[in-house]
């Protein structure tokens, strides 16, 4: 019989333990939400600004762009184009 | 003092049953607003907005991103100098003072005052501080390459919800893809608004759209609309288009049309201009078709190159139709190889008529005419060739040298790169890859749709072709150095029942380098002013783009 009152008193005093537990972190955590909000506005910052210099990127190194810079600076399309071939040989110049 | 017993058990009778009462209102009439309250003090639940997909270009840079930007609203309880509001909101927003003004007149707790504000004029109104005046963050498609591809692209618009929605083009083909899901998030707060990390707080479902990496090439794609527009505006044509695509895999390189509209103010343009015409407009091909026929009949084993024909003396009769040649000039006893670089009608309606109705039918089926190719495109349309019994002698005649039948761009594009790729025919596709919002990639594999010549017919097409360009009409604007294979076409516009005398599309097919095939090329020009001709206006923008992309691969000539 003495037993089950052990088994029971040990159980009690887990359950007391750790309900204890459960209060000193739950009332550790609930203040950090606070911090967690202040990383999420950082990580919101941090993504826009990637997303606003992303988009700088992108306009500056566009086709369009880089043309019309180019164009600006007076640089002009090649018409004709230099092939480099092999000389040819002597038997075909004669 | 039995009354008096009565009468207190009554009353106490009847204050509890007012207490039932008032509990069963709050508790079940009054349960949902009460409950929204309660949740408004302890918490908020906001949308997740999902990051619409990005479509990027071969090189990985994108056709069309997104910016952020911001929906600015108004609790309109909160503001108590409205008139003054409204002044500062619409100066700085660039609105009409009357509708800020009747917004924020509204017995409302949130109205919307602007949408799609940049960072820099929500910056200037955060720092005014405006009481009741917030914003939201919203994303807007943004395009690096301004009006590129604008047509391949589509454009973002609005449903009836007032949701993003893709039409055209990829927008419109992928937009559950690109679109994503959206999601909740639920934030606990204390009583003064600061968050508790708290087992309610939690954000689910979201999940942004997933990212198109195309097959097309940004700098062939840049070229070729410059040059497609130089070429439209020099030969003072009405539109014009061009496609390129590797016959090998169907993969397409380069997709443009002029002219076009820039998709970020794609309401400031004509609902005409947002159809990609490359897949979303019949014509009549033309002489560019007799290639297809050709390869045809030699596949049958009906004509070889040498097959002389025999009713290319003059004008043919056929259903009491006469059928000419383009300029009038006849080569009896021609042969096939001659019937090509001529551009010969009689020569052409000679070989339809040794391939027959049901040849015609059969193999054209097998080039994919008169069937959508599949491209993935939103706005792809096709015509069915009409049924065997609707053929007369002379619509067989005529689809010989490509007149009488109608094919969008991308079908005769697909079908000359059977010729191009030794008699497969590639479905023809656009996205190469997708990547999901993780960053796993799909690759989409190319696929094989039809063998409608075997690959012998393909090579000798090939000479036939190449022997077209070099001694052709269009051989003034050959390249010298390379085996190029090609055909020009001048097809008639068919106007209520009768053909315009004045008025053609000149188009010119071909692929480069001849013995192994990098790129097919279409060039299309509708209805050019300085000649009618294909051999005039297109093929010397072919031969233009194709002397580029030769360099562009580092592929050198082949002789002196």
């Amino acid at each position: 019989m003495q037993k089950p009152i052990l088994l029971i008193g040990i159980l009690a005093l887990i359950v007391f333990g750790l309900s204890i537990v459960r209060i000193y972190i739950s009332n550790q955590v609930a203040t950090s939400g606070v911090e967690l909000g202040q990383i999420q506005q950082q990580i919101d910052a941090y993504k826009m600004q990637n997303m606003l210099l992303s988009e700088d990127l992108y306009t500056k190194s566009s086709l369009t762009n880089i043309a019309q810079e180019a164009s600006e600076e007076g640089f002009v399309e090649q018409k004709t184009d230099f092939v480099l071939n092999g000389q040819a040989p002597v038997a075909y110049k004669q | 003092m039995t009354w008096r017993y009565r009468f207190v058990f009554l009353g106490l009778v009847c204050l509890f049953l007012l207490v039932v009462a008032r509990l069963f209102y709050w508790q079940v009439v009054k349960a949902q607003e009460l409950s929204l309250l309660g949740q408004q003090q302890y918490g908020t639940t906001t949308a997740l907005v999902p990051e619409r997909g990005k479509i990027e270009t071969s090189d990985g840079f994108p056709l069309a991103a997104n910016r952020i930007s911001y929906l600015v609203f108004a609790n309109p309880k909160e503001i108590t100098n409205k008139d003054a509001v409204a002044t500062v909101l619409a100066s700085t927003l660039q609105l009409d003072i009357a509708s800020v003004s009747a917004n924020l007149a509204l017995d409302r707790f949130w109205v919307p005052i602007a949408s799609g504000v940049d960072i820099k004029t929500k910056q200037k109104l955060e720092q005014m501080n405006l009481p009741g005046i917030g914003f939201d963050n919203q994303y807007q498609r943004f395009y690096p390459e301004a009006s590129m591809a604008a047509q391949l692209l589509g454009f973002v618009g609005k449903d009836s919800a007032g949701d993003d929605k893709g039409y055209f083009g990829l927008e419109g083909f992928y937009d559950r893809l690109l679109r994503g899901k959206e999601g909740l998030a639920v934030e606990v707060n204390d009583a003064f608004g600061r968050p508790i990390l708290a087992e309610m707080s939690q954000s689910s479902g979201e999940t942004d759209g997933a990212n198109l990496i195309l097959s097309i090439d940004r700098s062939i794609q840049f070229l070729v609309e410059q040059k497609l527009k130089d070429g439209v505006e020099q030969y003072g044509a009405a539109s014009g288009m061009v496609g390129i695509m590797d016959p090998k895999t169907g993969a397409i390189l380069a997709m443009a049309a002029y002219p076009n509209f820039d998709p970020r103010d794609y309401q400031d343009y004509s609902e005409n201009l947002y159809r990609n015409p490359f897949i979303s407009d019949l014509y009549e091909p033309g002489s560019t078709f007799k290639p297809l026929v050709m390869s045809a009949a030699m596949d049958a084993k009906l004509v070889t190159p040498d097959t002389k024909c025999n009713i290319c003396v003059g004008p043919v009769s056929v259903g009491g139709y006469q059928l000419e040649t383009w300029d009038n000039k006849y080569f009896p006893n021609t042969n096939m190889v001659d019937v090509i670089q001529h551009s010969d009608n009689t020569g052409m309606v000679f070989v339809a008529q040794k391939l027959g109705v049901d040849g015609m039918i059969n193999y054209l089926g097998k080039f994919g005419i008169g069937d959508y190719t599949g491209i993935d495109l939103q706005g792809e349309v096709s015509s069915a060739l009409k049924p065997k019994n609707e053929w007369y002698a002379v619509d067989l005649s005529t689809t010989g040298f490509g007149q009488g039948i109608s094919v969008t761009p991308i079908e005769l594009l697909d079908a000359t790169a059977v010729i191009a790729n030794g008699g497969v025919r590639m479905e023809p596709h656009v996205v190469a890859a997708v990547q999901d919002a993780d960053g796993n990639t799909t690759q989409i594999q190319p696929k094989i749709l039809d063998t409608p010549i075997n690959a012998d017919t393909a090579k000798v097409m090939t000479e036939i072709m190449v022997n077209a360009v070099d001694k052709g009409e269009a051989s003034w604007a050959r390249l010298k150095g390379y085996r190029i294979a090609g055909k020009t076409g001048t097809a008639s516009i068919p106007v209520s029942g009768h053909y315009d005398p004045n008025q053609t599309i000149a188009s010119f097919v071909g692929f480069a380098p001849a013995d192994n095939p990098k790129f097919a090329i279409l060039v299309i020009l509708n209805r050019p002013t300085a000649s009618i001709y294909g051999a005039d206006t297109a093929a010397p923008i072919f031969f233009d783009i194709t002397k580029s992309l030769l360099g562009y691969y580092g592929i050198p000539p082949e002789g002196n």
